[in-house]
């Protein structure tokens, strides 16, 4: 293990009652020439100042201490329902210094703030939803229904966003899977329940102009920092981390402006149950135009270890791809998988290929084996399905364009069982932010009163308004 | 809840511990699955004593494992080319871990046990 983890490896293994004896090289290792390899090995460990090749002598030939013989785990402890009381800018403190919140201002989770958000379903406050952890080897935890909602309640959420917020802990996925890689997630919600929460599916889906795509997005990164034991570089080793960690891409599919089959049903769900779709990468180009050939060539340029591509298109692209003749989202994926191959040669100098896919290929794991059998200029589909490749439709038509990333969809989950069997639980006058104006008849964000007079304002000349 | 007193109770919003804790994936997993809660292996945990030390390598047989992380091929060469010039009666056999630096490999475990393994060091990590 290289010293760059010298603490976090050695604290696993008391925690697992594996007290393993480590050696640690300096970091990295990845990309370095054999020479400085060397001098890794002749050198001393970094942590210890000890010639690392005599530390590892000792470690197989040292005695056996009596802890190492004789190891234990020691259980952590189970936390109180309730923190002590407290003022409530102490206790906002305590949650700010303890490292359970994203920094940004939260809403205290008092008993009747909690019991208010339990009315969002039908199930038990004191009901297991799930276990969660960032890594994925360490100690899982466990959480309730009440819990959850003690998270919904801290991110700003209300009982009608409940249901989409159990979804997510049921999910058992952290939105911040501990990767040095830097992981990002998206979050894309279909069926009914976007119109009854009010989810923002069209214009500026992906920017804070709605509540409900705010506050869902966030819980997901609450509940990952506290179910999920995030801690900055004890168990999140992210080396710059993910700006998406602070609200994961929320959204809804603009089911209503597609000319494509919902993303939910695609997936074998009913057109009318209510489920969110998870997915995790590293890379969003937010920029992409043209036709789906132009798809094809910006994800050729992709580090293509994952292999995997999720388009995020404006409903325009969508009817755009229909034109070029895609009767459906897999046709278009289909092609776009035959039209993104790349040379062997060009596939082979990516760091990742030749840092992890040379290994499985020289165990003889396919698709590599073959694939490092080519010939430099022979053309390889490191996409290899229709299924590795996703198209998602949302936005509010004021430009046909895409986003390409590289998520994989990992899980979706349905929303149903979490809503309570009355229905939606909305307040008497729903919180809503101002939504997109969508124009319909050419007096875009006009007003009524006085249109002629605001336009003369606006554009300091005196301009006709047209209706 | 309001106490009166200016003072509120709140929810303690962790997680609790369970006791439960990941494991490598077997070899011919699928490593996607390594992030995915549903085929995550887990379980209670028992404490493992380490096996007892030799008290020298001298004309021993040392496995060194390369785990699959990038560079640990180069590395572990590195580390076998040190046993031929500074401790040359140490037989090293060099293998690689089955699957991804996520899998295990009892297989492997086992043909070592088989075939008089004295000793092993497994790297690089990291």
């Amino acid at each position: 293990m290289t010293a760059r983890f010298a603490d976090f490896v050695e604290r696993d293994a008391r925690d697992r009652g594996t007290p393993l004896r480590f050696g640690f090289p300096p970091y990295p290792v990845m990309g370095m020439s054999r020479e400085v390899l060397r001098g890794y090995v002749e050198g001393a460990d970094p942590i210890t100042s000890e010639p690392l090749m005599d530390e590892i002598v000792e470690a197989l030939t040292s005695p056996l201490t009596e802890k190492e013989k004789h190891p234990t785990i020691v259980r952590k402890p189970r936390h109180s329902r309730l923190l002590l009381a407290d003022a409530p800018e102490n206790l906002y403190r305590q949650f700010v210094e303890n490292g359970w919140t994203d920094g940004l201002p939260i809403v205290l989770p008092t008993e009747a703030r909690v019991a208010e958000m339990l009315t969002g379903t039908d199930r038990g406050a004191h009901e297991i939803v799930g276990r969660m952890l960032i890594t994925t080897h360490q100690e899982k935890m466990e959480y309730t229904v009440e819990k959850v909602a003690a998270i919904a309640v801290m991110a700003g959420a209300r009982p009608e966003h409940f249901p989409v917020i159990l979804a997510l802990a049921a999910s058992q996925e952290p939105s911040m899977p501990s990767s040095t890689t830097s992981w990002g997630r998206m979050m894309v919600v279909n069926g009914p329940i976007r119109d009854e929460i009010g989810m923002n599916c069209g214009t500026a889906a992906l920017s804070p102009f709605n509540l409900a795509n705010s506050v869902i997005g966030r819980a997901w990164t609450l509940m990952s920092i506290n179910f999920g034991d995030a801690r900055a570089g004890e168990t999140f080793m992210a080396s710059f981390g993910h700006n998406l960690n602070y609200n994961n891409m929320c959204f809804g599919e603009n089911e209503e402006l597609s000319v494509f089959e919902p993303f939910h049903v695609q997936k074998g769900f009913r057109p009318d149950e209510s489920v969110v779709s998870l997915f995790r990468g590293w890379n969003v180009l937010n920029f992409g135009l043209g036709p789906a050939k132009e798809m094809a060539h910006v994800i050729s340029t992709f580090g293509a270890m994952a292999s995997t591509v999720t388009f995020v298109v404006d409903p325009l692209v969508a009817k755009n791809l229909r034109a070029e003749g895609f009767q459906t989202k897999r046709d278009a994926c289909k092609w776009i998988v035959e039209n993104s191959k790349v040379p062997a040669g060009h596939y082979w100098e990516g760091q990742m290929q030749a840092g992890f896919a040379a290994g499985l290929a020289k165990q003889g794991i396919e698709p590599f084996a073959s694939w490092a059998k080519l010939p430099k200029d022979a053309p390889i589909a490191p996409r290899r399905s229709p299924d590795d490749i996703n198209i998602v439709v949302a936005g509010g038509e004021t430009n046909p364009m895409w986003i390409t990333t590289d998520f994989m969809h990992t899980r979706s989950v349905s929303i149903d069982p979490w809503r309570p069997k009355c229905g939606i639980r909305r307040d008497a006058r729903p919180l809503r932010m101002p939504a997109a104006v969508t124009c319909k008849d050419g007096m875009c964000g006009i007003p009524e009163v006085a249109p002629a007079r605001e336009a003369e304002v606006v554009s300091g000349q005196k301009t006709p308004v047209s209706r | 809840m309001e106490q009166g007193n200016g003072k509120l109770t709140v929810l303690d919003p962790r997680g609790q511990p369970t006791g439960i804790f990941g494991r490598r994936l077997d070899a011919e997993s699928n490593p996607r699955a390594i992030l995915d809660p549903a085929e995550q292996p887990s379980g209670e945990l028992k404490p493992i004593a380490l096996a007892p030390r030799l008290s020298t390598l001298q004309g021993k047989t040392v496995y060194l494992v390369e785990t699959g992380f990038a560079g640990s091929v180069e590395f572990m060469q590195e580390v076998q080319e040190w046993f031929g010039r500074r401790m040359p009666d140490v037989k090293i056999v060099m293998r690689q871990k089955r699957g991804t630096m996520f899998t295990d490999d009892p297989e492997l475990w086992r043909e070592m046990k088989a075939a008089g393994a004295d000793a092993a060091i497994l790297g690089v990590g990291g």
